[in-house]
């Protein structure tokens, strides 16, 4: 069992009744799923009490936009079969939780905030609903969203605003780890590095004691960083590759 | 086609701005962004000018900026440069060329930072930490840690083990007799009870046990709760049984607390358990409180 099939069991989405019953016998019976998934609810626990900043309307807007003509083209989309390369399999693998983490991101912006409302009930249930068919895109999707946000807070924030950049900064950063842990435990190793290389120049960045020279400067190489990385993860993927070796 | 228009028009921006501009903000935003665009060119193409930039008179930051299209591409030139900037370049440009590497994860190009970290200095050593870690490269850091004869370089290389999850070096360290709180903790990060666990009933070096049991409660979970409770009540020290209560609270074990609580039938240990529940901020402290003062009537 993985932790794909955990996580879904967690936020109780995407799992029949049979499936729940199988994860619970499996957790009954198996103390060392049983530990990982205590780990897991920790985790997931640890993203909903995360205070985070409210996100401006446009962006929630813009983001259920992504959301949802990206349904529109999986919808009709014919999926290529799949080579033998690894990343492949990695997208199908982490399609889920992929997904997931997209939804549990809009879901950390959302939560605690005045902006309009909530997600819609099928906003990312819809994106997992047949994964097999799905996950490439819904995974690609979900890094370029996570790495045109992470580009686009850090060129708006403000050098001198210690406390929000902080803050900000670590919602960023909680995932930063989310993708990188996905890419780790599906042997996606150059993707992993990328995004495990930004998170001690984020840290850097959201130290309360970092001069507004220092700070722009940290922001304008991560923001070109993440240019590069959005640059060659979008022509990868339009090329209709199954290979992504960021 | 597309490709061949795109790396003209980014290599022609390049030189155009290199020719007419001054050394402007301007002219580095520009030029910045001559960098991004070749980042859509074949690597073959992009990699010989991005070369010629990291050659040439461009600011750090802009030789920075190039390091990192170099990382990008998986051509032996591009790692060969990589390498060739990290040995040959100096200050914030070196540190950059040495992140790089870590980014690429070329395995010659990793084994070529040992040589750097063993002559360089302070921020190099950081650097070729850093770069390790990004590489997920845990044997590069496992062998700083065994050969290193300063306490703060092993610390930095432990926490790193910990920090990336890699409980064979840790444990490999502890079985060389380099056992020290630096480790402890590191198992404790790494979540690893079973060697915590091991320490924590060996009495032979009481320091040693004492922060091993402390340390279980930063693991926490059910399995660690269990074996404080068995520690405390299988063990006459006051240091260990002192840690255990750490540990329990650490944990947030306050059931645990109560437990012992209710079988002590020693006032001192008694008062102390109950001291223990208060600071813990446990629910069950109104009951045992009011059960107290009851019995007391």
């Amino acid at each position: 069992m993985n932790d794909d099939t955990l996580t879904l069991y967690y936020y109780n989405d995407g799992l029949t009744g049979a499936e729940r019953r199988e994860v619970e016998s499996a957790l009954r019976s198996d103390p060392a799923l049983a530990v990982r998934y205590r780990e897991l609810c920790e985790q997931l626990d640890g993203l909903k009490e995360f205070d985070s900043l409210p996100a401006p309307s446009h962006l929630v807007a813009r983001w259920h936009d992504v959301i949802d003509k990206a349904g529109e083209r999986e919808a009709v989309a014919v999926v290529k079969p799949s080579s033998s390369f690894h990343f492949g399999s990695f997208f199908w693998g982490t399609a889920v939780t992929a997904a997931l983490a997209l939804g549990i991101a809009i879901g950390i912006y959302m939560s605690g905030s005045s902006v309009d409302g909530s997600v819609p009930a099928n906003t990312y249930t819809d994106i997992i609903e047949t994964p097999e068919a799905r996950a490439p895109t819904a995974f690609s999707r979900g890094l370029l969203v996570h790495f045109q946000e992470s580009r686009d807070q850090l060129t708006g924030l403000d050098a001198g605003a210690n406390g929000a950049r902080s803050q900000l900064i670590m919602n960023i950063i909680q995932q930063n780890r989310l993708f990188e842990r996905m890419a780790s435990q599906n042997e996606s190793p150059d993707l992993a590095r990328v995004l495990r290389a930004f998170e001690p120049i984020l840290t850097r960045l959201a130290a309360d004691d970092i001069s507004p020279e220092d700070a722009e400067k940290l922001q304008a190489q991560l923001a070109f960083e993440l240019n590069i990385v959005l640059t060659k993860l979008a022509r990868q993927v339009s090329d209709k590759t199954d290979s992504i070796d960021i | 086609m597309k490709n061949i228009v795109k790396t003209f028009l980014a290599c022609a921006l390049l030189l155009l701005v290199g020719a007419s501009f001054a050394q402007t903000d301007d002219n580095e935003e520009l030029k910045i962004a001559a960098l991004e665009a070749l980042m859509s060119a074949p690597p073959e193409r992009a990699l010989p000018i991005v070369n010629k930039v990291l050659s040439g008179n461009d600011s750090d930051e802009i030789k920075s900026r190039a390091l990192f299209i170099l990382s990008q591409i998986s051509l032996p030139e591009a790692q060969a440069a990589l390498i060739d900037a990290a040995r040959n370049t100096s200050g914030e440009l070196r540190m950059e060329a040495i992140r790089m590497i870590g980014i690429s994860g070329n395995p010659e190009a990793l084994s070529g930072l040992s040589d750097l970290y063993e002559s360089g200095d302070s921020e190099v050593r950081d650097a070729v930490l850093e770069a390790y870690l990004i590489a997920g490269d845990s044997d590069a850091i496992y062998q700083i840690a065994i050969n290193s004869q300063d306490p703060k370089e092993y610390e930095i290389a432990v926490h790193m083990l910990s920090a990336m999850g890699a409980l064979e070096h840790l444990r490999t360290l502890g079985e060389r007799g380099d056992m020290s709180e630096t480790l402890i903790n590191a198992y404790a990060v790494a979540g690893d009870v079973e060697s915590l666990r091991v320490h924590a009933n060996d009495a032979s070096n009481p320091e040693i046990q004492v922060q091993a049991i402390t340390a279980l409660g930063i693991v926490g979970g059910p399995e660690v709760n269990a074996s404080l409770v068995e520690i405390y009540r299988g063990s006459e020290s006051p240091e260990v049984r002192e840690a255990a209560l750490d540990g329990m609270m650490i944990a947030g074990y306050d059931e645990g607390v109560l437990e012992l609580f209710r079988a002590s039938q020693d006032t001192e240990e008694k008062r102390r358990l109950l001291q223990m529940l208060v600071m813990m901020d446990s629910d069950a402290v109104w009951d045992v409180i009011d059960a107290t003062l009851g019995n007391q009537q």
